[in-house]
């Protein structure tokens, strides 16, 4: 349990966009990724097209507030779940950075993996079909045509190095 | 007044140069069989030539040249034959002499 | 000034009519007449390019000369704007930015109808559909947004400003070069179109086309990275992509364009794909208009797009018809397309196209998708969701580590085909390396195994090793036939080989410069950032740099006002720099913008921020990133457009072969056509 933790922590400190002034609230380690992670699930609602923990407007009428109702949230004790249902109670389903793996919204998640899988499908049967159809036009050509000799010589000729 | 006068000579000059076209025009000529051939042959010429400076710098094994060799040698054998075959009747149309196109022979 | 603009631009749109119309007329009547009429389309075509000028003239005189009775030169420029600005206000509004397209193209127009001895039939098509496109874009400047409308009422005394985001030097190339590669890709996609319609024998168009799908996927490419370097240097946020709509609409045709260069090559080379080829430069045109409506329509909501408009009608509308002509012109002439090889072996080079191709447009479906989700959210479901950088980053990353490894594999394969022992001969030594790398991460301290991120990371490093070991063993191999066959020197014998193949070793290049961007991507799994209150002598620790707040100060200047902070900063405790983090406020358009601190090295960028002040107690904010690896970008960026340089030299005239003999007569083949 304490490994995990360190390790959950040790993220947080590589990928984490922590912020400082925040921290003075925040309690474990354990918070404080719950925060970073929560955080990056989240867009800032005002328009910024940002992550709410990059959103970097200072006095930026949503981003601070929204990350105190981050932070009293966990503080809170609420898991994820809860937490990201409240916000999007109240700031609509637009607070979210990613469509959610439910109902309508899986489509977005499944749909390119969906067309890559079918695409490889596509391209491996083309290519297959291919290759049997060469086989069989190499098969059918038969003997060269000693005719055509003198031309083979003359393209061999003329394409040394 | 000005302006005015500036756009009557833009579109002055703009017209006279649309439509003041020589009489004598250098007629467009569809493609022929024989242009097409040309290049294609210029483009089979090309990967052969790849081809022998990618097996000179040790890239695949001798089998694996040889047999793409030969695929491609055929491909070129196949056009040069048309071409000559075209070239031939090009030549007896124009009852002309042969036209040199690529050199003298030497071989 | 005004006056003489709009007539320019109402001209030029005749001018287009006539070239469309007569051209296409031409087109049906192969007699003398028919030859007349034509070349009367082609020198209004080339007339295009004088009357748009003459309106950007018009337009860019009345910036400079602060007319703010053109509403357009109200709202896009102030009498303090300094000079490059002014500029570039051309295309830094909606109707401006038209004009702009207008311009790239009837110049584009330009230099084909004045090349058009090359192949007159072929060209003659492909100016008649550009004068199409050209007609669309002078209609919009025409009717829908003219930047010629005066203002009404009484005349401002001074305009409203350019946002102060554009304010800076990098926007003053980025959007022409973002419009140059959009614009671009009419060329090619004109050529394709023309060539269909024709029922073009052979793949000479492509060749003709070659340097114009080059060119213009350069400045694409110049485009995007000078965007993503600005949103780094300008907006503040301490990354370069957001995976914005905008940012999206000029990846989109980027990937697909990128796709169509690779598998154009083996049309080209082996008469194969034809079909493919025409719908992928298809796509990529219409992806272009695609990405300028996005920008303009308001469909999807994004920071830098444009006003929201009625303008998306008219890009509907041209989509919609592009597409029908696209597909009309397929239907009818689809036997034209049949293909003269087929793939033989599932590992040659030619399947690993058709993989690199279907990841392109996997990668592109992906960002469209994305970016077209909420769209469909709301009709299908009754709201929107926001598709961020989470969505992008986890479902485009694992197609990018596999286009890595195509690169990285690809060039090793020959054409046709590659058995088992030439695999393994060419691709054991990128792969040691690349193992090699690995384990020398690993040792490091690097734990791909504790997240996904550094995974990723690893991965994207170690195959961007591979690529470049690829890369410098293409270019050994070589330069050792060449070495061996003139006695020049390696690294000589590297130049002349490059020199003879221009194209390819170029390409390589590129790759290389790919390899490079991607190591530098990879180290924004280890970015780190802080944001703190620093008042007079109050200290900051990221990483192994202390930064320590020595004063701030204000100034004010015509165009605006500023205020920065003064930061000494260490290094393991010695002295090292100075930054100095600004924050301006522009008078005319009043707003905000933040002008970032950047210490850049090789290894990492220290990236300061002057967030404001913090208004209970006066003292500013300062906020700082520690972003590793960034600069590998902007080497790969510039090496990408080295590349892309090399590829445009012609090649070195081939050492004659002595003379080679028409060996005929004697063989008597069949003449088909």
């Amino acid at each position: 349990m304490a490994n995990s933790r360190k390790l959950v922590f040790r993220r947080a400190a590589q990928i984490g966009l922590l912020c400082v002034a925040i921290f003075a609230f925040l309690g474990a380690g354990d918070e404080n990724a719950r925060f970073n992670d929560l955080g990056h699930r989240m867009m800032c609602v005002c328009g910024c097209n940002q992550i709410l923990l990059e959103c970097n407007h200072v006095g930026c009428n949503y981003s601070d507030h929204m990350r105190e109702e981050l932070i009293a949230a966990i503080n809170h004790g609420d898991n994820d779940d809860l937490v990201l249902q409240a916000f999007i109670q109240k700031y609509g389903t637009t607070v979210l950075a990613a469509p959610t793996s439910k109902g309508f919204n899986r489509v977005a998640w499944t749909m390119p993996y969906a067309v890559l899988v079918l695409g490889l499908g596509v391209v491996t049967m083309i290519v297959r079909a291919w290759g049997r159809k060469a086989v069989a036009l190499r098969e059918a050509a038969g003997p060269t045509d000693p005719a055509m000799e003198p031309f083979r010589d003359q393209a061999q000729r003329e394409t040394e190095l | 007044m000005i302006i005015f006068a500036a756009c009557a000579m833009f579109t002055l000059a703009a017209l006279v140069y649309i439509f003041w076209v020589p009489v004598q025009l250098e007629a467009s000529e569809e493609k022929t069989r024989l242009a097409y051939l040309r290049e294609r042959k210029d483009v089979v010429y090309e990967n052969l030539r790849d081809l022998n400076f990618e097996y000179k710098a040790g890239k695949f094994p001798e089998t694996d040249y040889q047999e793409m060799k030969t695929a491609l040698e055929t491909e070129a054998a196949g056009i040069l034959a048309e071409i000559a075959d075209l070239e031939e009747q090009e030549d007896t149309f124009h009852s002309a002499p042969a036209p040199r196109r690529r050199g003298s022979a030497n071989s | 000034m005004p006056q003489l603009g709009s007539f320019a631009v109402l001209f030029a749109l005749a001018l287009s009519v006539y070239a469309l119309f007569a051209g296409a007329l031409a087109l049906l009547r192969p007699d003398a007449a028919g030859e007349r009429l034509g070349e009367t389309a082609r020198r209004a075509g080339v007339a295009i390019f004088f009357a748009v000028a003459l309106a950007a003239l018009c337009l860019v005189t009345a910036a400079f000369q602060n007319d703010f009775s053109l509403a357009y030169i109200y709202h896009h420029s102030n009498r303090d704007l300094p000079a490059p600005y002014k500029f570039a206000a051309l295309w830094s509004g909606q109707e401006g930015s038209l004009l702009f397209w207008s311009l790239l193209l009837a110049a584009y127009g330009l230099v084909l109808r004045l090349r058009h001895n090359v192949d007159r039939r072929l060209f003659a098509y492909a100016s008649v559909i550009i004068a199409a496109v050209q007609v669309f874009f002078l209609l919009l400047v025409n009717f829908a947004a003219n930047p010629f409308a005066m203002m009404q009422g009484t005349l401002p005394a001074d305009g409203a400003g350019l946002n102060p985001l554009l304010q800076y030097p990098e926007m003053v190339i980025h959007p022409p070069m973002l419009y140059l590669g959009y614009v671009g890709f009419t060329v090619p996609f004109a050529f394709a179109l023309g060539a269909l319609m024709m029922r073009y024998p052979g793949e000479k168009w492509i060749h003709v086309t070659r340097r114009w799908t080059m060119v213009t996927w350069g400045f694409l490419t110049c485009g995007i990275f000078l965007g993503a370097h600005w949103a780094y240097s300008v907006l503040g946020w301490g990354g370069y992509w957001a995976w914005d709509p905008v940012e999206n609409a000029s990846l989109m045709p980027w990937l697909t364009g990128t796709a169509f260069l690779h598998s154009v090559m083996m049309q080209e080379k082996r008469g194969m794909l034809k079909i493919w080829n025409m719908w992928l430069i298809f796509a990529t045109f219409l992806l272009c208009i695609f990405g300028t409506f996005l920008t303009r329509s308001g469909l999807v909501s994004s920071v830098h797009a444009f006003a929201q408009s009625s303008i998306g009608n008219w890009f509907v509308a041209m989509l919609a018809l592009t597409f029908a002509v696209c597909v009309a012109a397929f239907v009818k002439n689809r036997s034209h397309l049949q293909s003269e090889n087929r793939l033989e072996s599932l590992i040659s080079r030619e399947s690993s196209f058709l993989f690199n191709n279907l990841l392109f447009v996997v990668a592109c479906f992906t960002v469209l998708w994305g970016t077209l989700f909420p769209v469909l959210s709301e009709w299908v479901q009754g709201h929107k969701v926001t598709v961020g950088p989470p969505f992008f980053n986890r479902v485009n990353i694992p197609v990018a580590l596999l286009l890595l490894l195509l690169t990285a594999v690809g060039p090793l394969l020959a054409w046709r085909k590659t058995s088992f022992e030439s695999l393994k001969r060419n691709f054991s030594i990128p792969a040691l390396a690349a193992i090699a790398v690995a384990i020398l991460l690993i040792a490091f301290g690097m734990r791909p195994w504790a997240e996904q991120s550094a995974f990723y990371s690893l991965m994207t490093i170690c195959l961007s090793v591979m690529v470049t070991v690829t890369v410098f063993s293409e270019f050994v191999r070589g330069g050792r036939v060449i070495a061996g066959k003139t006695g020049k020197g390696l690294l000589a014998a590297m130049g002349r080989l490059a020199h003879n193949n221009t194209r390819r070793y170029g390409g390589y290049v590129v790759h290389f410069g790919v390899a490079l961007v991607m190591i530098g991507l990879a180290g924004s799994a280890f970015n780190q950032d802080k944001e703190k209150e620093m008042g007079y002598g109050g200290k900051m620790e990221i990483g192994a740099y202390t930064l320590t707040c020595r004063s701030y100060t204000q100034d004010d200047k015509p165009n605006y006002r500023s205020e920065w902070a003064i930061l000494d900063v260490t290094k393991n405790g010695k002295p090292l720099t100075t930054l100095y983090p600004e924050r301006r406020f522009y008078k005319a358009s009043q707003q905000m913008s933040t002008m970032p601190a950047l210490r850049s090295t090789i290894q990492e960028d220290l990236y300061v921020v002057y967030e404001g002040v913090n208004e209970d107690n006066g003292r500013p904010i300062i906020r700082v990133h520690l972003n590793p690896l960034v600069m590998w970008i902007w080497i790969g960026w510039l090496t990408m457009v080295g590349g892309t340089a090399l590829c445009m030299v012609p090649n070195a005239a081939r050492v004659p072969l002595g003379a080679p003999a028409p060996a005929r007569a004697t063989v008597a083949a069949e003449a088909g056509d």
